[in-house]
């Protein structure tokens, strides 16, 4: 396990020099299609390694557990930091001099992450080219955290998240995003009703809007937005975020969010095919340990 | 049905459970058996009365979270018990559920019955209950590294591993639907399926804890004290994940997670 620790702490050091050369990460760089491509290398890479595995024993031993073993506990140790310091906002830069502050754009943490990756991909082909079925859960759960990890990391960049606020009878096309840029949207949207219901201490039961939606084309469709039931129209799914809380129930304002994520149906690919292998996990896990 | 009730269910669940833990060590398995389940339902009978005059699942209060995990800790101490016959561990699983019901006796977190709309999901009961049982089964699977690192005079036998890892293995895929639930809910209420909130920092650390200890379990050559140490320390940092983080400073006022206070 020594090799996976001395790889580890590699990588920590070439990620500080990183960070010191060139800066956090900045994530916004990978919007489409440079995400693809990286997307592309990525894989072409792990191809290259696993065809050349039994001239190297490096690349064989990305595949073992003697390899995940120190790679685990190093993200997780990265991870523990992340935890204990309080992290900035997205759009701020990091609050220390190090950068743990942003934990997401510290060069370290990436490289650990992406090494995971490249070790998750190693055993993904591994046991699907060699397949066996008392592997499956195994297998399935290595491909499903593949995918939820490159498709949510790769696919962050091409989130659009903005807030709309609808004002009573109005209608409305703008959002703001988290730099509190305005933006046009594709689908227009007039408030109708602002529905609240409060407990008899006064705290919301339920807040919802009933809103009218525009598409560009010319369709119109009428539809409440409650709190944990978005609406999606054209890829764009609209949340009830907020009110105007001052005025509590008599609120003639209603904010929404409008959320916009590309690459999600992959992140739900990923995150169902890791469902599977958890349910594998305990049906077959504890046979198959049993031998 | 209140908290007030509550402790004639717990006196109840807590005798059925002793005496069988007792039948068990006198290795009356049917007896064991039926006053396990005995408890278990009377303590059923409880969390179904409060979820019916709360109008909700009693789920949202970390007293209510611990409700069910003195349920489930006898739940998974009996399914062991049936599958290795291991005496004690109905003894081990009573104990701490006794210790879950003393919390909530003498600091009872007497709550309202109101949920705020982020919770009315129906994902809200499946996510925090595999989330309760997957602690219940690493519970006991502490317990078991505990017993073996600390308390066993014996020699370390392949058997007392196996059923540590057959806990790590379920109470893992257990931890795992209740994580990825978590998700698929977070993206309906929240409009993101993962957003490093803390509470999901750490529930990626523990998650990455308990993998890191099935790994080291399938090397050639591993240690048993290390892996048990490896499922000490996972626990640990299951508490941060579980209570830990309400007392974090880092934490304050930025976890949507911050309800259970």
């Amino acid at each position: 396990m020594k090799e996976g620790f001395v790889i580890g702490a590699g990588l920590i050091i070439t990620g500080l020099v990183l960070q010191f050369s060139v800066g956090p990460i900045d994530w916004s760089l990978f919007a489409w299609p440079a995400n693809i491509i990286v997307l592309y290398v990525f894989l072409l890479l792990s191809a290259i390694i696993y065809t050349f595995r039994s001239k190297a024993y490096g690349f064989r031993f990305l595949a073992t557990s003697t390899c995940a073993v120190p790679a685990l506990v190093m993200a997780a140790a990265l991870t523990i930091i992340m935890g204990l310091t309080a992290q900035v906002a997205e759009t701020s830069p990091p609050a220390d001099f190090l950068g743990i502050t942003k934990m997401l754009s510290f060069w370290p943490f990436v490289l650990l992450y992406l090494w995971i990756a490249f070790i998750l991909a190693q055993v993904s082909m591994v046991q699907v080219l060699h397949f066996k079925w008392r592997r499956l859960p195994s297998f399935v759960s290595h491909l499903g955290l593949l995918i939820t990890l490159l498709t949510a990391t790769l696919g962050s960049a091409d989130l659009q998240r903005l807030q709309m606020y609808t004002v009573l009878d109005e209608t409305e096309w703008r959002g703001i995003n988290e730099r509190n840029m305005v933006t046009e949207l594709p689908i227009a949207i007039t408030l109708k009703q602002f529905i609240m219901e409060t407990y008899d201490d006064g705290s919301p039961k339920r807040f919802a809007s009933d809103i009218i939606i525009y598409t560009k084309n010319g369709d119109s469709l009428r539809a409440t937005v409650d709190v944990n039931k978005p609406v999606e129209v054209r890829g764009w799914k609209i949340y009830q975020y907020g009110y105007d809380t001052a005025m509590g129930t008599e609120s003639k304002l209603s904010i929404l969010e409008l959320v916009r994520d590309p690459w999600l149906p992959y992140v739900y690919a990923g995150i169902y095919l890791m469902l599977f292998g958890a349910l594998t996990m305990f049906i077959v896990g504890v046979r198959r340990n049993k031998q | 049905m209140s908290w007030e009730h509550f402790i004639y269910f717990a006196i109840v669940s807590i005798l059925c459970w002793a005496y069988g833990a007792y039948a068990a060590w006198k290795n009356k398995t049917k007896t064991a058996y039926t006053f396990t389940g005995l408890g278990l339902l009377v303590f059923f009978a409880f969390i179904i009365a409060m979820w019916l005059s709360l109008e909700r699942p009693p789920l949202r209060t970390m007293g209510e979270t611990r409700l069910w995990y003195s349920f489930f800790l006898p739940l998974a101490g009996l399914i062991v018990y049936s599958r290795w016959k291991y005496k004690w561990i109905l003894s081990f699983s009573t104990l701490l559920s006794v210790v879950f019901i003393c919390v909530n006796l003498f600091k009872p977190e007497i709550h309202n019955k109101t949920l705020m709309p982020a919770l009315q999901s129906p994902w809200f009961a499946p996510h925090v209950i595999v989330y309760m049982f997957a602690y219940a089964l690493l519970g006991a699977a502490t317990l078991m590294a505990v017993y073996i690192l600390f308390f066993s005079k014996r020699k370390t036998e392949n058997e007392e591993m196996e059923i540590t890892d057959n806990l790590v293995y379920v109470g893992l895929s257990f931890m795992t639907f209740g994580m990825l639930f978590g998700a698929l809910w977070a993206k309906e209420a929240w409009g993101h399926y993962w957003a490093w909130d803390p509470k999901e920092t750490w529930a990626a650390i523990t998650w990455f804890a308990y993998l890191a200890y099935i790994h080291y379990r399938l090397l050639p050559k591993s240690d048993v004290k290390t892996a048990l140490w490896m499922l000490v320390i996972a626990f640990i940092l299951l508490q941060m994940c579980w209570w830990g983080i309400n007392y974090l400073p880092s934490a304050q006022a930025t976890s949507v997670h911050t309800y259970m206070n």
